[in-house]
């Protein structure tokens, strides 16, 4: 029978802190109630309650009407710069980019390429700040009328408007063989809304990522002199039977062969005899390199807020992302998935974290932006080491977690004869 | 609010389909209950994902469902823009900067103009507008200085001074305008244009909607829509949308999914599928536009709980 407990719906939005709010269509009437706090997460102080139904009252069709009044009249606003604030930059047709001259803001410290006295802006890059009201970028001045090229300044170029920007930076992105897709535009200003300092991968013009080999940790059992690791050799070999079993020997059994067994551990360890994936060996792509594989990072995200920042040496990313339509690809195969974590980093828990934690860190790991026509969701896949995490090898006391429900008993787990 | 005639123009841009204008967002949300995923950053308030701005990516089934009736048509945004801006005439552009330099100079008296008016209020608030008045005889407002309020101090003497800001000192603003028209003229309906590709839950979309409900994306519930009985802004959805082929066939595990994943979050699963053997009904739109549909049969499913 299952727990009770499960087929109780729970009641929505029973948990404040459970609550997304860009799940749902908030009412703009409350936009200048929103506050963000200081780990960036928003929040409005009482939402309006919505309705379940029509009910045809005018006290419904009036909330409604101003609610759309509101929303209007958010979405009218302008995007105005003035002379001190403004970042003027010019679109450049040959590579789908923008530039600027003067770099004043300090959008610039995480974002833009300096090249020639002047800082280039990736096409997402650039259609962000234009959309955030930062950038006052213009069109180039057609040539072909024989206007005196020395002479022009970027101020002479007409303004690009929001729609232009994008027919732009994503309409004509495949004209110069770019690659960036409304989705993954969505996906990156959604990143850099919320704070994350957001870059691009540095695969986007290869067929696919390069392999990642393992990184070299240091063995935690070579620690300590000689001496110690010779005693701690000897009696491994004296208390584990670590030796393969021949096959031959299987179709016979026993597996645990009678003698003297200091713990359990030592007995499951005989009875693994299923091989599994072995995640020391140096990973290896599954699939041909297909340039048109829909899995593949394109951005390498990292934490605000971590001291100072720099564009030119930052480090590994926090989080890679790879962005994938909904509506045009399916889940990806083991192979797809393989060849995807291939081109992540080896990248384990820490040895003190908790068993379940571990799991769930997986030794590699990428996050899946999934995007169904403008709403992204974010999903996480890691490699899971089940078969180097071993439940039997878990050491110590069991952990108090909040849903150990049986676990709780931790009274009888003490009792059991120690003699203390 | 501005008036839409109809059809409006819907831009495409790389496969995508997007509205940019105000009044068109507002007015296919009114008029035909198709109300779009906001995806654009609003100016000044792009710290937060919460409410989000211009432009508005409609589904291929919205933008299919506008078109297939008349309301809306396809305008290739990215031809217009490359003929429009790349190879524009100098007299063009002149005369689009000059048209910028208006509206930016309005925006600048505009903004002049809030400035004073908060500063009044602020002043008004404080009761301190009478006090400084009196001081503006005297010389300098010593008062207000010690309050190390610079704003209301700064603002409150210039007005004094100069009763009206003079056009000729302010600099226009920089105006980034939403659309490109003007300077483009919106381009003619073409035709030739081919309908949004829409996928086979299509029937199910447009027979909700010709009913009346909006629908948005399905991605957060793992369904293709989730089904409003109205305007999203103000009610909660009803359904959690699937459609599918009339005799597909189907993992009975998702509806168990689906029917407690809705009952769970106060909605139900909705299944639906366009009946291929029945026949087609032509359906004429007020403006003259028809459209060939077969019924649709749909069916709500409620985890019981007993």
């Amino acid at each position: 029978m299952a727990d009770e407990e499960e087929d109780i719906p729970r009641p929505v939005g029973a948990n404040q802190e459970d609550i997304d709010l860009t799940d749902e269509t908030q009412d703009f009437r409350f936009l200048d109630k929103l506050t963000v706090n200081a780990s960036g997460a928003a929040s409005l102080p009482k939402r309006g309650q919505k309705d379940f139904e029509s009910h045809d009252t005018k006290l419904q069709s009036d909330t409604l009407e101003a609610s759309r009044q509101a929303m209007h009249n958010v979405l009218s606003w302008t995007r105005v710069h003035t002379e001190k604030s403004r970042i003027l930059g010019m679109y450049h047709p040959e590579s789908n980019m923008a530039y600027v001259e003067k770099v004043k803001t300090k959008h610039f410290e995480n974002m833009g390429k300096a090249k020639g006295g002047k800082e280039w802006l990736l096409p997402e890059e650039a259609l962000f700040l234009i959309e955030r009201g930062s950038m006052d970028c213009r069109w180039p001045v057609n040539k072909s009328n024989g206007e005196n090229e020395e002479e022009l300044t970027i101020e002479d170029g007409a303004p690009m408007s929001l729609q232009a920007a994008y027919a732009a930076f994503i309409g004509f992105e495949g004209g110069v063989g770019g690659k960036l897709t409304l989705e993954m535009f969505t996906v990156y200003s959604g990143l850099k809304r919320a704070g994350y300092f957001v870059f691009r991968a540095g695969c986007w013009d290869d067929d696919r990522g390069t392999l990642q080999p393992l990184a070299h940790h240091q063995d935690p059992n070579k620690a300590g002199g000689y001496l110690s690791r010779f005693f701690t050799e000897i009696w491994r070999r004296i208390s584990t039977h670590m030796y393969p079993i021949p096959k031959a020997n299987l179709q016979f059994g026993p597996l645990v062969k009678p003698g003297l067994y200091r713990s359990y551990a030592d007995v499951y360890r005989l009875l693994q005899i299923i091989p599994t994936h072995d995640r020391t060996a140096p990973p290896k792509f599954h699939l041909e390199s297909d340039p048109n594989n829909p899995f593949r990072i394109h951005y390498d995200v990292y934490k605000s807020g971590t001291g100072k920042f720099r564009k030119a040496h930052r480090g590994p990313p926090d989080f890679r992302v790879a962005v994938i339509n909904a509506r045009e690809t399916s889940l990806p195969t083991a192979d797809q998935l393989n060849d995807l974590l291939a081109t992540t980093p080896y990248d384990p828990a820490s040895p003190q974290d908790q068993m379940y934690k571990k799991l769930k860190h997986g030794s590699r790991n990428v996050i899946l932006a999934v995007v169904d026509n403008g709403i992204p969701s974010y999903i996480r896949f890691s490699d899971s080491d089940f078969s180097d995490i071993k439940l039997y090898e878990r050491n110590g006391r069991i952990p108090r977690g909040k849903g150990g429900g049986r676990g709780r008993g931790g009274g009888r787990g003490r009792g059991r004869g120690r003699g203390r | 609010m501005g008036s839409v005639t109809e059809p409006f123009p819907i831009s495409r841009i790389a496969g995508r389909y997007l509205l940019f204008d105000i009044d068109v967002i507002s007015y296919a949300r009114r008029t035909h209950n198709t109300c779009g995923v906001l995806i654009g950053t609003l100016p000044n308030l792009s710290q937060q994902n919460v409410f989000l701005g211009i432009p508005l990516e409609l589904m291929p089934e919205e933008a299919r469902v506008l078109i297939e009736r008349g309301h809306a048509y396809i305008v290739d945004d990215e031809e217009t823009h490359r003929k429009g801006f790349l190879q524009m005439s100098r007299e063009d552009r002149l005369a689009y900067l000059q048209y910028m330099d208006e509206l930016g100079l309005e925006a600048s008296m505009e903004s002049k103009r809030k400035l004073e008016e908060r500063a009044a209020k602020a002043l008004k608030g404080k009761d301190l507008s009478s006090s400084l008045k009196q001081k503006h005889a005297g010389p300098a407002p010593s008062e207000a200085t010690s309050n190390g309020d610079e704003e209301s101090l700064f603002d409150s003497s210039e007005p004094g001074v100069q009763p009206k800001a003079s056009q000729s000192n302010l600099i226009p603003h920089f105006i980034t305008p939403a659309t490109s028209y003007p300077p483009l003229s919106h381009p003619p309906v073409d035709r030739g244009l081919p309908l949004p590709e829409v996928p086979r839950s299509y029937p199910l979309f447009r027979y909700m909607h010709s009913k009346g409900y909006f629908s948005t994306p399905g991605l957060r519930f793992g369904c293709h829509y989730t089904i409003y009985p109205g305007d999203p802004l103000r009610f909660h959805s009803h359904f959690l949308a699937t459609g599918l082929d009339w005799d597909e066939e189907f993992d009975l595990l998702d509806v168990i999914g689906g029917g407690r994943l809705g009952t769970g979050v106060k909605k139900s699963y909705l299944l639906g599928g366009e009946d291929p053997t029945a026949d087609a009904v032509t359906e004429q739109s007020d403006n003259g536009a028809s459209v060939e549909v077969r019924p649709v049969r749909t069916f709500s499913i409620e985890w019981a709980g007993m």
